[in-house]
């Protein structure tokens, strides 16, 4: 969100578009990411998930203040986006912001999906996730990969930003969507890289569903509803690993 | 080639593992540790290799020379780069990774084209896993797993090799046969191996030179056939009596079974 909004800020300042700004963003989240991973993350190695967790939910509470302090509360024009152009698949109609975000999507996860598999640093950040000591064993600091993994999802969250205030409008709200993203991920499985993307779709879809045919509210709580459920049939998600055990 | 000197262990600032500890493992061959459980055995080794952090525990006194190299205050990538690898008790195995991915993190540290060569060298040296090599490694036998954890070992090239209970819940015959190739390893590639082993047997037959580790301190050390020989080590290692024949527990004194070495 914060990225979104220097997004914004840089592309009223400097007349860039659209494209101008995605490698703006990227940047921007990069270095954003690295100082949060250098101030915050790393002296919490060691200490429990959900301390790790508590305090990024603090973190996003505090830069959703920061955002109202400094660009104030109402929601702003995004003068970037690609325009209100709509391209017609046959029956479906989409603007042209949300078929880019699609093929974005697609890019991004065949790269995650390669990077993982073949490069040497995702085999051993697969491994580092796998066993944190051994991974030290075998020379790999796992400091440094971390600090990849951190630096990967910031650039990946900081496209979302732009995407999502292009396609809908920037505002403090924008924070929710990352609570929607997180059914998402259970639904695919936490560690099925294109789980995530075929879950969002799947719970993008129920919401708006439930909200047409069931009522209004249901749109945000819909997607918590439906992990209920997933967790108790499928723990690891509809595309996740199961725990591999010897038999 | 690696020198313990004073060693001393510490857990959670309470808990005393190792203690006064000192050992001296030379060039080439196998020297082999031995003690009972909970003797600080493994947290020798995990000092070496300076993963005790992630257990809270820490180094109180004492060095740690490689090549003199001061182990002590260096990070276990670093040490891993100096020569060092530590197979970990356990095989600890990525077991999520395939087999070939376990390998490839090994290669973590070596230059590019040297990991498929390296691999070849590891196929060749346990054939059993180059069938496997697609295989998720959480999905192999006990055997198969300890040999893609010295094979995931040997790709970072050390010079020095710790193995830790390699023959841990696998069948004999597999243990004998990963034994015969590191017995193999040390002597045509002049490998150094440190041996952690419950099995006193099997170690003092492949090591040329052993520690006996109680409670945390370094009670007897010598050649493997001194070793072998003496009394006590037949007595409560090898389970055999003085003379060499088999002797019965019930026909000692309850109170007299457990051995202190140092009163």
């Amino acid at each position: 969100m914060l990225n979104a909004y220097i997004a914004h800020t840089i592309g009223v300042h400097t007349g860039l578009g659209f494209w101008g700004l995605v490698p703006v963003v990227i940047a921007v989240s990069l270095l954003l990411g690295l100082l949060i991973e250098f101030v915050l993350i790393r002296p919490m190695i060691g200490e429990p998930t959900i301390s790790i967790v508590m305090m990024t939910v603090g973190l996003a509470v505090f830069i959703r203040s920061l955002v109202v302090l400094v660009w104030g509360a109402a929601p702003l024009e995004f003068s970037a986006s690609p325009g209100d152009i709509v391209l017609s698949l046959g029956p479906v109609r989409l603007y042209l912001a949300q078929a880019i975000a699609i093929g974005l999507l697609l890019a991004i996860m065949a790269g995650f999906a390669v990077f993982y598999r073949y490069t040497r640093s995702g085999i051993a950040m697969r491994a580092a996730a796998n066993d944190e000591t051994v991974a030290l064993l075998m020379g790999i600091d796992v400091r440094r990969i971390y600090a990849l993994a951190w630096v990967l999802a910031a650039s990946t969250a900081g496209l979302a930003g732009l995407l999502i205030s292009t396609i809908y409008e920037l505002g403090p709200d924008m924070s929710a969507f990352g609570l929607r993203g997180f059914p998402a991920t259970i639904l695919g499985g936490l560690d099925a890289v294109g789980g995530s993307a075929a879950g969002g779709f799947i719970i993008g879809i129920l919401e708006n569903l439930g909200e047409g045919y069931v009522g209004r509210g249901l749109k945000e709580i819909i997607g918590f509803v439906i992990i209920l459920v997933v967790l108790m049939i499928r723990p690891f998600g509809l595309f996740g690993t199961r725990n591999v055990e010897r038999v | 080639m690696l020198e313990v000197e004073n060693l001393q262990v510490v857990y959670n600032n309470a808990i005393e593992a190792v203690r006064n500890a000192s050992l001296t493992v030379g060039v080439g061959g196998m020297t082999a540790l031995l003690g009972a459980n909970g003797a600080g055995k493994t947290t020798l080794l995990k000092a070496i290799s300076g993963v005790l952090y992630p257990e809270d525990g820490s180094i109180r006194d004492g060095l740690i020379k490689f090549e003199g190299h001061d182990l002590t205050s260096l990070a276990p990538d670093e040490i891993v780069r100096l020569g060092i690898a530590h197979v970990p008790e356990g095989r600890r195995l990525f077991i999520e990774l395939t087999v070939e991915e376990n390998l490839v993190v090994g290669g973590h540290i070596a230059e590019r084209a040297d990991v498929a060569r390296r691999l070849e060298e590891i196929y060749a040296l346990f054939p059993r896993i180059k069938d496997k090599r697609a295989v998720l490694s959480g999905y192999l036998s006990g055997g198969e797993q300890q040999m893609v954890a010295i094979g995931r070992a040997l790709m970072t090239n050390p010079r020095l090799l710790m193995l830790d209970e390699p023959s841990l819940g696998i069948a004999p015959l597999m243990a004998q046969a990963i034994y015969a190739a590191v017995e193999r390893l040390c002597r045509d590639n002049g490998l150094t191996v440190l041996l952690v082993e419950q099995n006193a047997q099997l170690a003092l037959d492949a090591s040329r030179q052993a520690y006996v580790l109680e409670n945390g301190r370094v009670v007897l050390d010598g050649t493997s056939d001194e070793l072998k020989r003496n009394e006590d080590v037949c007595e409560f290692y090898l389970g055999l009596g003085a003379k060499g024949d088999r002797r019965s527990m019930r026909e000692v004194k309850h109170y007299k079974r457990r051995k202190r070495w140092l009163s």
